[in-house]
C-alpha cells in the first residue's frame, strides 16, 4: 500500500458543458506534504472538494487506504480521517476556542449537558501535543487570523484526521506568519500526517512541499518532486507558456496633488483610535498602493474618504476642495470608487444592469434626466450603458438582465467602467481584483495603468503585494491606524513591506546582528 | 394590602403569556430564524385549548390540544420557511393571517358562533395552592395560589436557560444563529437544529395560548392574542434573547397590563389603560435604541 | 413578467383546489360555492361596483405596504394610519362646511395628512432615536386602535347612538356616486397611476427602489437615504390614510367601531403575495376584493361561512409565495450554471 490516496480518471462537469476536471489521475503518499498548484479555475479546489465529499464526481474512482470510497459529505470524510481547512475561516467568533473545537462532537453528561472540564482537558491535550500555542478559553473574535487558522486545524486534529487538506491557507496571513504555519505543517508531517496543500504561490510551494502537482484547465499536467523543479518550470506548466515575472510600467512624472489628506484622525464610539494622524498625498498620474494586514485602518480610511464615516479631526481635500464634512454626493463629483465587496457596496445584484450602470450618474450626469433632474430618461440611460459595455468589454446578454447574471469578472468590469466614466480626478480602488480569474485581472490592471496614463490620481488598496509592486509608484503601509511607511516602489520589496505590515516599523538589521 | 397583591397577581397574569411565547421566540432567535409567527401560534393554541377543554371536559386535554394546534402552525412555518425556503418574514405574516382566518372560521363552523365562544362547559386550568407556603403573610398570597401555567412558565424559564447555555443542543442552537456555515462544516445538520427550535417555540406558544383562553377567563374570542405575540417579539429583540432578561421584561409588560387595570378604577377611560403595554413597549424600545446607538462603533 | 404571472395564476388555482377539497370534506359543493362567489362579485353591475368599491382600501393599503417594503422601510402601520386618516376625515367632515367640490378634496387631503402624521411619528422615532419602525408601527397600530375607540366613544360620540360611533359627516363630504359606481374607485385609480409614475420614472422613485434593494450601495452612490426614508414613510402613510378616508366617505359616512376591520392587514398580505410589485398589488387587490365581496353572497347560497374566505386568502398567499420560491430556485440554478460555464471557459 504505497499510496494513501489514489484518484483515478476523475471527471467533473458543471452543467451544461464546463469540464472542471478532465480525467485527473493523481496519488498521494502517506506522510508527505503534497502541493497542488494552478491558476484560478484550474480545478485544484474542485479536485479536493470531490475527494472531501463537498462535490459529487461524475466519473472515476477514489481509493483510500486500499479501499474504494465515495464520501457523500464532509462528515463522512472526517470520520474516515480526511479533513479540510477552508480558505475562509469558518468559526463561531462569539465562542471560545474549546467550544469551537468540540462543536459537533461535544463530550456530554446526562440530559445532554456538556462536560466542560473534559472538553477543555481534551482540547488542551491536543494543543500541547502539536505545540500550537493557543489558549482554549480565548474568544475567537479576539485572536489573530493566524491563530484562528490553527483552531480550524485543531478542530480536525481533535477528530483524529490524518490527512489535512489546506485550501490557500496563506491568503489570510502576512508574510511573517507564514513560516510559523509551515513549521507546524512540517511537524504534523513528521508526526505521520499527510498534508495536501492547494496554492498558486510558487515560491511557498517550492519551499514547503515534498511533491508538487500542477493542474491547468481541469487537466493534470504533471507531478514532480519539489527538489527537482523551479519556479519558471512550474509557471510554464501552470500557464502553458513562458511567463515573465517583470512588470511593464513606463516611467512617468506625477503632477499636482489631487488627494490631500492631512492629520486625519478617527476614534470610534469606545474612544479607541482607528486612524491616527494620517498624512497622505496622491498626485495626478500617480498610483499609490496601500498595504497592510486587514483590520489596521484601511476599512476606516476608505469609509472616511468616501464619507460613510466622519473623522474626529483632520482634513480631506480632493482637487483643492475641502470635502471633510461634505455629503457623499458632493464627494462623488470628484471621487470614483470601486469598493471591495462587489455585491454589497458596488451594485444591487437584483437590479438590472442598466439600473446599476446609472447609479451616481443619475445625479451627476445631466444626460439622463429631464425636467430639472426629476424625471429619468431611460432611453438615454440604455444608450449610455451600451457605450459603457462596449468600452470596457463587458460581455452580457441583455441590459435588462439582473446584475447577478454576470460573471464576477464582468461584474467588476461594469463597476469599473461606471466609475471611470464619471470622469473623476481621483479614483479609489479597494481590492479591485479579488476573486477574479486571470484574464479579468490582467484587464483590470491594464485599465488601472491607463488611468495613470490619463493623469488621474489612483489610490489602490490591495492585499496582493505582488499586485501593488507591479502597479504602484509608491507604497504606503498601514499599521494600527497609522501610516508607518511611504516608499517609492523601486526602493522596496515584498520582505520589507511584509515586515512593516506585521511589526509597524522598519527592520533593524544592526540590532538583529548584535 | 389587597391592592398590592392584586397588582402583583395582575402582573403575573399579564406576564405569563408573554413570557412563554417570548421564551419560544428566544429559541428561534438563537437559531437565527426571523420568527414573527408567535402571534399566530398563540392564537391557534388559545382556540384549540377551548376546543379540547370543551369536548373532553378536561383542562389537560385543553393544554395538550393547544400545544398540538400551535405545533401545527409551527409545522407550516417549518415546511414553508425551512424546507422550501420562503422568506421567513413573509411566511410569518402569512401564517398569522392563516391562523386568524382558520380560528375564526373554525369558531364559526364548530361552535356556530361569531365573535367569541364562552360556555360553562369549558374547564379552566386550575390554580395550585401550596400548603405551608400559602400561610406566609403577603408573600404567601403571591407564591401560592397561582394558576398552574404560571408555575409552568417559571419552570420553563429555568429549563430554557439551562438548555440554551449548558447543553449540547444549546451550543449547536446558538452556533446555528451565529454562523450556520460553520456549524454545517462541523458535521451538524443546521436544518434540524432550526426545526427543533421551531417545535419548541410551538410548544411554548401553545401553552401561552392555553393560558389566554383557559387561565383566568374561559372563552375564546376572535383574534384573542391581540398583539401579544408582537410584544413578545419586541421582548426577544430588546433582550437579545437571554431567558432571564425575557422573564424580567415580561414581568414589566405584565405590570403595565396590571397597571392598566388599576388605572381603570381611577376613571381613566379603558381605552387609554389598554394602550399602556404598547406605549411601554415603545418606551422600552426607546431606551434600548439609545443604548444601542451609543454602543455602535463608527 | 411572465414568471410572475405564471406563479400567480397557478398559485391561485392551487389554492382554489385546496379550498375545494376542504369544502368537499365539510360537505359543501365547491362548484356552486365558487360560482356564487363569482356571481356576487362580478355577475352584474351592482356586484361589480361593490367589488370595486371594496377593493379601494385593499389596493391602497397594499400599495402603501408595497412601496414601503420595496424602498426599505418596514412600514407595518397601515392599520393605524388607516384609522387616523379616517379620524382626520371625520373631524373635518363634522366641523367643516364647504360645497362638495371643495369638501371632498379637503377631506381626502385631511385623511392623507392623518395617515402621514401617524407614519411620520414612526419615521421620527427612527431618525431621532434609531427605533426600529417594524416595532414602532406595530405598537402605533394598537395605540391608534384604542385612541380612535376612545375618540368615537367620548368627544366625538353620537349621543343618539347605542354603540360607539360618531354622527354622520356633512353630506357634502360623501363620495359622489355615478350610477352604481362610487367615485372612490376613481380616486384609487388616480393614486395608483401617480404612484406608478413616481416609482418608475421619477428620479426619487429610482432612488427608493435601489435603496430598498441595497441601502449601502445607494448611499455610496450619493443617495440621501435618510431623506428618502422619511419621504417614503410619509407617502406610504398618506396612502393608508387615504384608504381610511375613502372607506369613511364612500361607506358608512361616520366613524364607527370596526371601521376598516381587517383591511389594513390585508394590505400587507397583498404586498407580500405581490412581491411588492405595484401592478401585481393592484391585481391581487382586485382578486381579494372579489373573494371578500362574494363571500356574503356565497354564504347565502351555499351556506359556506364567509369566514372561510379568510382561510382561502391566507392559503393563496402561502401557495403563491411557496410556488414563487420553487420557481426561483429553478431559475437561479440555471443562471448559476451559466455563470460557472462562463467563468471556467
Amino acid at each position: 500500500m504505497d499510496n494513501l490516496i489514489e484518484m483515478r480518471d476523475i471527471v467533473k462537469v458543471f452543467p451544461p458543458h464546463v469540464v472542471a476536471l478532465d480525467r485527473v489521475t493523481v496519488s498521494f503518499k502517506p506522510g508527505e506534504i503534497h502541493s497542488i498548484v494552478g491558476e484560478n479555475g484550474a480545478g485544484k479546489s474542485t479536485l479536493m472538494k470531490v475527494l472531501y465529499g463537498l462535490e459529487h464526481r461524475d466519473a472515476g474512482e477514489i481509493i483510500y487506504r486500499g479501499q474504494p470510497v465515495a464520501f457523500r459529505n464532509p462528515g463522512e470524510a472526517i470520520e474516515a480521517g480526511i479533513g479540510m481547512v477552508h480558505q475562509e475561516i469558518l468559526l463561531i467568533n462569539e465562542y471560545k476556542v474549546w467550544e469551537n473545537v468540540v462543536l459537533g462532537q461535544e463530550p456530554v453528561n446526562w440530559f445532554g449537558k456538556i462536560d466542560e472540564n473534559r472538553a477543555r482537558q481534551q482540547v488542551q491535550q491536543k494543543i500541547e501535543e502539536f505545540q500550537f500555542n493557543l489558549n482554549p478559553d480565548a474568544v475567537v473574535d479576539e485572536i489573530s487570523i493566524a491563530a484562528r487558522q490553527k483552531v480550524e486545524i485543531l478542530k480536525l486534529l481533535y477528530r483524529n484526521v490524518s490527512v489535512l487538506i489546506m485550501d490557500e491557507p496563506t491568503a489570510v496571513l502576512t508574510p511573517q506568519e507564514i513560516p510559523q504555519l509551515f513549521n507546524e505543517l512540517r511537524r504534523l508531517r513528521d508526526n505521520g500526517h499527510t498534508i495536501l496543500f492547494i496554492s498558486h504561490h510558487l515560491e511557498e510551494v517550492l519551499e514547503l512541499s515534498d511533491r508538487i502537482t500542477v493542474m491547468r484547465r481541469g487537466k493534470l499536467i504533471d507531478t514532480v518532486p519539489a527538489a527537482e523543479t523551479n519556479k519558471a518550470e512550474l509557471a510554464r506548466m501552470m500557464v502553458g507558456r513562458d511567463v515573465l515575472f517583470t512588470s511593464h510600467r513606463e516611467e512617468r512624472k506625477a503632477g499636482e496633488p489631487v488627494l490631500d489628506i492631512r492629520g486625519l484622525t478617527l476614534a470610534d464610539a469606545n474612544q479607541q483610535p482607528r486612524l491616527q494622524d494620517i498624512e497622505l498625498q496622491v498626485r495626478s498620474g500617480e498610483i499609490v498602493g496601500v498595504a497592510g494586514v486587514e483590520g489596521n485602518g484601511q476599512f476606516e480610511l476608505v469609509n472616511t474618504i468616501m464619507g460613510l464615516t466622519r473623522p474626529t479631526s483632520g482634513q480631506i481635500l480632493v482637487a483643492g476642495e475641502d470635502l471633510t464634512g461634505a455629503d457623499i454626493l458632493t464627494r462623488r463629483r470628484k471621487i470614483a470608487f470601486v469598493p471591495q465587496d462587489r455585491g454589497r457596496m458596488g451594485a444591487s445584484v437584483s437590479a438590472s444592469i442598466t439600473e446599476n450602470a446609472m447609479m451616481t450618474h443619475h445625479r451627476l450626469n445631466g444626460r439622463f434626466t429631464e425636467w430639472k433632474g426629476l424625471l429619468l430618461n431611460f432611453r438615454k440611460a440604455r444608450q449610455y450603458t451600451d457605450e459603457l459595455v462596449e468600452r470596457f468589454s463587458v460581455s452580457l446578454g441583455s441590459q435588462a438582465q439582473p446584475f447577478k447574471s454576470l460573471s464576477g469578472g464582468n461584474q467588476q468590469k461594469l463597476i469599473l467602467g461606471r466609475e471611470l466614466m464619471l470622469d473623476s480626478p481621483f479614483v479609489l480602488l479597494d481590492q479591485p481584483t479579488r476573486g477574479l480569474d486571470v484574464g479579468s485581472i490582467e484587464y483590470v490592471h491594464s485599465q488601472i495603468l491607463k488611468m495613470r496614463e490619463n493623469g488621474r490620481a489612483v489610490l489602490l488598496f490591495s492585499a496582493d503585494l505582488e499586485e501593488l509592486l507591479r502597479l504602484a509608484d509608491r507604497i504606503v503601509v498601514m499599521f494600527r491606524g497609522r501610516m508607518v511607511a511611504d516608499l517609492p516602489v523601486e526602493t522596496t520589496n515584498v520582505e520589507e513591506i511584509g515586515y512593516l505590515m506585521l511589526e509597524g516599523k522598519h527592520r533593524n538589521y544592526e540590532q538583529e546582528a548584535s | 394590602m389587597n391592592w398590592f397583591t392584586g397588582l402583583i397577581n395582575g402582573m403575573l397574569q399579564g406576564a405569563t403569556p408573554i413570557l412563554l411565547s417570548a421564551l419560544g421566540g428566544t429559541f428561534t432567535f438563537y437559531a437565527g430564524i426571523f420568527n414573527i409567527a408567535m402571534e399566530g401560534m398563540m392564537l391557534a393554541g388559545a382556540f384549540f385549548a377551548v376546543l379540547g377543554s370543551y369536548y373532553f371536559g378536561s383542562w389537560l386535554m385543553g393544554i395538550l390540544l393547544a400545544i398540538l394546534g400551535s405545533l401545527l402552525m409551527a409545522l407550516v412555518f417549518i415546511v414553508f420557511a425551512v424546507l422550501i425556503g420562503v422568506d421567513e418574514f413573509v411566511t410569518g405574516i402569512a401564517l398569522n393571517l392563516f391562523s386568524l382566518g382558520a380560528t375564526t372560521y373554525m369558531l364559526r363552523q364548530i361552535f356556530n358562533v361569531k365573535g367569541g365562544f364562552s360556555d360553562p362547559g369549558i374547564v379552566s386550568i386550575p390554580r395550585i395552592h401550596i400548603p405551608l407556603i400559602r400561610d406566609i403573610p403577603v408573600l404567601g398570597q403571591i407564591l401560592s395560589g397561582q394558576n398552574l401555567v404560571v408555575y409552568l412558565a417559571v419552570i420553563a424559564t429555568v429549563v430554557s436557560a439551562f438548555v440554551i447555555f449548558r447543553t449540547r443542543f444549546g451550543l449547536r442552537l446558538r452556533a446555528a444563529g451565529y454562523n450556520a456555515a460553520s456549524l454545517s462544516s462541523s458535521g451538524v445538520r443546521t436544518d434540524r437544529v432550526r426545526i427543533y427550535s421551531l417545535l419548541i417555540c410551538g410548544v411554548l406558544c401553545g401553552l401561552a395560548g392555553a393560558f389566554l383562553s383557559l387561565g383566568y377567563v374561559t372563552l375564546f374570542s376572535e383574534n384573542m392574542s391581540a398583539g401579544r405575540g408582537w410584544i413578545s417579539l419586541a421582548a426577544v429583540i430588546l433582550v437579545n434573547g437571554n431567558p432571564w432578561g425575557i422573564a424580567l421584561i415580561s414581568l414589566l409588560f405584565g405590570f403595565t397590563d396590571g397597571l392598566g387595570l388599576l388605572l381603570q378604577s381611577y376613571r381613566i377611560p379603558s381605552q387609554f389603560t389598554s394602550m399602556v403595554p404598547y406605549v411601554a413597549t415603545l418606551i422600552a424600545l426607546f431606551f434600548y435604541s439609545i443604548r444601542a446607538k451609543k454602543r455602535a462603533s463608527v | 413578467m411572465s414568471k410572475k404571472l405564471l406563479s400567480g395564476l397557478s398559485g391561485i388555482l392551487v389554492a382554489l383546489i385546496i379550498g375545494a377539497i376542504v369544502m368537499l370534506g365539510q360537505g359543501y359543493n365547491p362548484i356552486a360555492t365558487y360560482g356564487a362567489l363569482f356571481k356576487y362579485s362580478w355577475g352584474g353591475l351592482y356586484p361589480l361596483a361593490t367589488m370595486l368599491k371594496n377593493s379601494v382600501p385593499l389596493v391602497l393599503t397594499g400599495l402603501s405596504a408595497s412601496v414601503a417594503f420595496a424602498s426599505g422601510p418596514v412600514n407595518l402601520g397601515q392599520p393605524g394610519q388607516f384609522l387616523i386618516g379616517a379620524l382626520f376625515a371625520t373631524v373635518g367632515g363634522l366641523y367643516l362646511d364647504l360645497p362638495p367640490v371643495l369638501m371632498v378634496p379637503a377631506l381626502l387631503l385631511l385623511s392623507m395628512l392623518g395617515g402621514a402624521l401617524w407614519s411620520g411619528v414612526a419615521a421620527l422615532l427612527r431618525r431621532l432615536f434609531n427605533m426600529d419602525e417594524f416595532i414602532t408601527t406595530l405598537m402605533l397600530n394598537m395605540i391608534a386602535d384604542f385612541f380612535t375607540y376612545w375618540a368615537i366613544s367620548y368627544p366625538l360620540f353620537d349621543r343618539t347612538a347605542f354603540s360607539p360611533m360618531t354622527p354622520a359627516i356633512n353630506r357634502a363630504g360623501w363620495m359622489p356616486v355615478i350610477g352604481q359606481f362610487n367615485t372612490s374607485v376613481l380616486v384609487m385609480v388616480i393614486a395608483f397611476v401617480v404612484i406608478l409614475f413616481v416609482f418608475n420614472r421619477w428620479t426619487a422613485g429610482y432612488e427608493w427602489r435601489l435603496t430598498g434593494q441595497n441601502s449601502i450601495f445607494a448611499r455610496i452612490g450619493g443617495i440621501d437615504i435618510n431623506k428618502n426614508y422619511v419621504t417614503v414613510m410619509l407617502v406610504t402613510g398618506a396612502l393608508a390614510g387615504l384608504a381610511g378616508g375613502l372607506v369613511l366617505m364612500a361607506g358608512p359616512h361616520r366613524f364607527l367601531k370596526g371601521l376598516g376591520a381587517n383591511y389594513a392587514w390585508d394590505g400587507v398580505m397583498i404586498a407580500v403575495v405581490a412581491n411588492n410589485g405595484l401592478i401585481a398589488t393592484l391585481l391581487y387587490g382586485l382578486f381579494f376584493s372579489t373573494l371578500q365581496t362574494g363571500a356574503l353572497g356565497m354564504e347565502l347560497i351555499t351556506a359556506v361561512p364567509s369566514e372561510f374566505i379568510q382561510v382561502l386568502q391566507a392559503v393563496t398567499v402561502l401557495v403563491i409565495v411557496a410556488g414563487r420560491e420553487t420557481i426561483d430556485i429553478i431559475v437561479d440554478r440555471s443562471v448559476r450554471r451559466r455563470k460557472v460555464r462562463e467563468r471556467t471557459a
